[in-house]
């Protein structure tokens, strides 16, 4: 049964909630003030004289960082205004030009948004002292735009979209990811011909962004400067994969959304000596918790593996929920095999090769038999008991192969439920359907546990 | 979509483009999320239903997400079909977009040979890709005769030369094509009566035969589409005098410049202008655009249509179609009042022929 401890009624608003549980690392308030600098740097960056670009895909703001701009991830600004329950208007304003409510919702918010509340700002229509008009009015407009996106087709289009909405003024670039079938007789996971030779398409794109990056600014290209940056990057990446090693303990230290709420540093933070530290003290917390027998969700009774993007909207509450019923999410596809997993690959003497590589890791980006492989390989790792399908219902790239994912767990003995959800529009997730699946799975893995005795 | 069919045609294999079925989707349920495309979703169900066996090997790697699933599934479900996938490049107005392209096609001519034990030669090559163009050209000549109003072809019929072209063997059709075009020479046709009107969308599948009929039914005549089973897939011919890797590369890039394909970013395109323009060409006087439902980039770009058609003054109609579910009388509905409202309109702008009025009464 769904512990009942878990819910109570909130009266005023008649729904129910979970009551909180889980054991959060400490170490995350130091990310928040790493991510609430980030974006209070980039509000001011135009005053302080940078140009800034916008961009979409994978992480790629080192190239950036290296030649002193500023930037804008449109993922990461969705999700920044979903996680602040401030999306819906952005979304409704692209609705209202007639974008359909089933295109992603990152897209829908960010397009909206730059569409739409940009101008009714300007007009008087937002008060610029709402929670609203605050997120919105501190946004800097784009000098330029590159686009990497690996797999999705959607992404593109996305900032195609924000191109013209900005009458093709602004100028764009596009790195193209291409997808690692894994067709070729050598191919496994992020490694044979296949993969070599798109390391070498993908690095001359980015040798060529940076040519873009200096027609547009006029300054030289500081490759020193991205070896230092990269330098950070690297060393944040190992500390954070030694982290995430580590809960293989049982308890688990540390769950998947201590892994979500710090996804922003390896993603587009700058690569500093702070991002550093940062990871440094997670890891140092997680060594403690691991000696004093301390996990992330108290009476640690369920593993799971959560796949699919994050429902931003819903972080804090599913933490709850799963902890309530003392399920720990452990680990995950897009916390575990994404953002520089591969730090090895990367030669600080020459980075780009090496961050191709990383780019061509996203875990979407590989042939299902071999990004399932390793889903099956960390779930072993981890000891996994079921794995929670985020159904995001406006993203295929991550929905695409989760029937197979399932398929394969269900192959290894591992239970498996599917959930409904978005990834910055809450209109798709049903709490009820959640919790009847999680009722229903966690009955299925106790029987198990008594046949098994 | 976007594969060079002349590849496998020059290895001796008969190319087929896979279509959306018919039946209802039953074992594809459980491997596609219903908020997929019908076309995904149906050739999931072929695969799983065991109807694909009778292909030797399937060419994919497409940009569009949802596809690039579906080619996952079908490579899970039956791993010993053969997949040849090499992705073109989807940034068509990039430096390196030809140098890339001509290289993806060459390592797909090497995987062709070596999937069908056949080296493909220069010469095989260039009588495929003259036999391809002139299958291409006699459609578009009948595309052309539409307009003119020399034949009377309906939408549906004119989706099953597309269509029969994409799945036949190309010698035999193209003499069929060659045999349609001196009859309809001999006999023209007068031009059928109605509001003369423009179809696009629809990037992967066909529309529904019946859909076709309906808009037709509703006092349409249909002059001109950008529809994949229409002028999309024809509008481009490639080059028989450069080196043929070199000519099918500029093909794949230079298509969309004839019609373009919202799956590819390319700043040089806007769809809306294009279809302004063709929209002109074929005389069309109101535009339906026939979205298949959860078609992402179709989705993107709608609002830069529905923009223009409105500065223009263009009458606009979107049916979003699916699989199944069609609302058909909904439909009907609104495309006699999109009529309805198109006509009335016009009649303000100018006075009505006098065949028009006739028809208009019936």
């Amino acid at each position: 049964m769904l512990n009942a401890d878990a819910i109570h009624m909130d009266w005023g608003t008649g729904k129910t909630a979970p009551v909180k549980k889980a054991n959060r690392l400490k170490a995350t308030r130091l990310g928040s003030a790493i991510v609430h600098d980030y974006w209070s740097d980039l509000f001011s960056a135009k005053e302080r004289g940078k140009k800034v670009v916008w961009y979409n895909g994978t992480y790629i703001p080192p190239f950036f960082h290296a030649h002193d701009l500023a930037w804008v991830h449109g993922e990461a600004w969705s999700a920044y205004l979903a996680a602040r329950h401030v999306e819906g208007d952005a979304q409704s304003a692209g609705e209202s030009r007639g974008y359909d409510r089933e295109l992603c919702s990152y897209a829908r918010t960010h397009i909206g948004q730059a569409l739409m509340d940009k101008k009714d700002l300007q007009d008087g229509k937002i008060d610029p002292q709402s929670a609203k008009g605050i997120a919105i009015s501190q946004l800097p407009l784009p000098d330029m735009i590159v686009n990497a996106y690996p797999y999705c087709s959607s992404g593109q289009q996305w900032d195609e979209m924000i191109y013209r909405l900005f009458d093709k003024r602004v100028p764009i670039f596009h790195v193209n990811v291409p997808m690692l079938w894994g067709g070729r007789k050598d191919a496994a996971y992020l490694s044979g011909s296949e993969m070599d030779e798109k390391i070498g398409y993908v690095s001359r794109q980015l040798r060529a962004m940076t040519d873009f990056l200096v027609e547009n600014t006029g300054r030289k290209y500081d490759w020193d400067r991205l070896s230092e940056v990269m330098a950070f990057i690297k060393k944040s990446a190992e500390l954070r994969l030694e982290a995430m090693d580590m809960c293989t303990a049982t308890p688990s230290p540390a769950s998947f959304f201590d892994w979500i709420v710090s996804i922003a540093h390896v993603n587009f933070m700058p690569g500093t000596q702070r991002l550093v530290d940062f990871f440094e003290a997670m890891k140092a917390e997680i060594a403690e918790r691991v000696a004093n027998g301390e996990g992330a969700v108290p009476q640690e009774k369920y593993r799971f593996f959560f796949d699919g993007m994050m429902n931003w909207n819903k972080v804090g509450w599913l933490a709850e929920k799963f902890a309530a019923n003392n399920a720990c999410v452990v680990a995950g596809r897009y916390t575990h095999m994404s953002f520089w997993q591969e730090p090895q690959a990367i030669d600080l003497a020459d980075p780009v090769a090496g961050m191709a590589h990383n780019y061509l890791a996203c875990p979407n980006n590989s042939g299902a038999p071999y990004m399932i492989g390793e889903i099956d390989r960390l779930c072993e790792k981890f000891k996994i008991d079921g794995m929670v399908m985020h159904v995001s219902r406006t993203c295929r790239g991550m929905t695409n192969s989760q029937h197979l994912i399932v398929d394969s767990a269900r192959r290894h003995g591992r239970a498996a439920l599917f959930f409904e959800g978005d990834v910055a529009d809450e209109s798709f997730y049903k709490d009820e359907l959640l919790n009847t699946r999680l009722e229903a799975m966690i009955e299925s893995l106790d029987s198990k546990r008594i046949m098994a005795a | 979509m976007h594969f060079p069919v002349e590849l496998a045609h020059a290895a001796g294999a008969l190319p087929v483009i896979i279509q959306e079925a018919e039946d209802p989707i039953t074992d594809g349920e459980g491997a596609v999320f219903s908020f997929y495309c019908g076309y995904n979703r149906s050739v999931a169900d072929q695969a799983l239903k065991g109807r694909l066996k009778f292909l030797d090997a399937i060419m994919f790697g497409d940009h569009c997400v949802q596809l690039l699933g579906t080619a996952d599934i079908i490579r899970w479900h039956d791993p010993e079909l053969p997949i040849v996938f090499e992705q073109p490049v989807s940034s068509l107005d990039m430096d390196w977009a030809f140098d890339e392209t001509r290289s993806v096609y060459v390592k797909l001519k090497e995987d062709v040979e070596e999937l069908l034990g056949a080296r493909i030669t220069d010469d095989a090559l260039k009588a495929s890709i003259s036999l391809f163009n002139r299958n291409r050209q006699l459609i578009r000549k009948i595309y052309e005769m539409r307009v003119a109003g020399t034949t009377d072809l309906s939408a549906r019929q004119m989706q099953h030369i597309i269509k029969s072209s994409m799945v036949m063997d190309r010698q035999e059709h193209t003499g069929l094509l060659e045999r349609l075009v001196e009859a309809i020479e001999a006999r023209p046709a007068s031009r059928r009566q109605g509001m003369p009107v423009y179809l696009s969308g629809h990037l992967c599948q066909a529309p529904k035969l019946e859909l076709l009929d309906m808009i037709e039914s509703t006092g349409t005549v249909v002059v001109g589409d950008d529809l994949y089973h229409g002028y999309r897939f024809i509008s481009t011919d490639i080059d028989e005098e450069d080196d043929p890797m070199t000519a099918l590369a500029n093909w794949y890039l230079r298509k969309n410049e004839k019609v373009p394909c919202p799956t590819r970013a390319d700043g040089d395109a806007d769809w809306d202008e294009f279809l302004v323009r063709d929209m002109r060409r074929t005389g069309a006087e109101g535009l339906i655009v026939l979205v298949a439902k959860f078609c992402e980039p179709h989705m993107y770009y709608f609002p830069e249509i529905q923009e223009r058609c409105r500065r223009e003054g263009i009458p606009m109609l979107k049916l979003e179609t699916e699989h199944d579910s069609m609302p058909m009388e909904a439909f009907k509905t609104r495309l006699e009042t999109f009529v309805e409202v198109a006509r009335r309109r016009r009649r303000h702008e100018k006075p009505e022929s006098k065949q028009e009025r006739s028809h208009a009464q019936c």
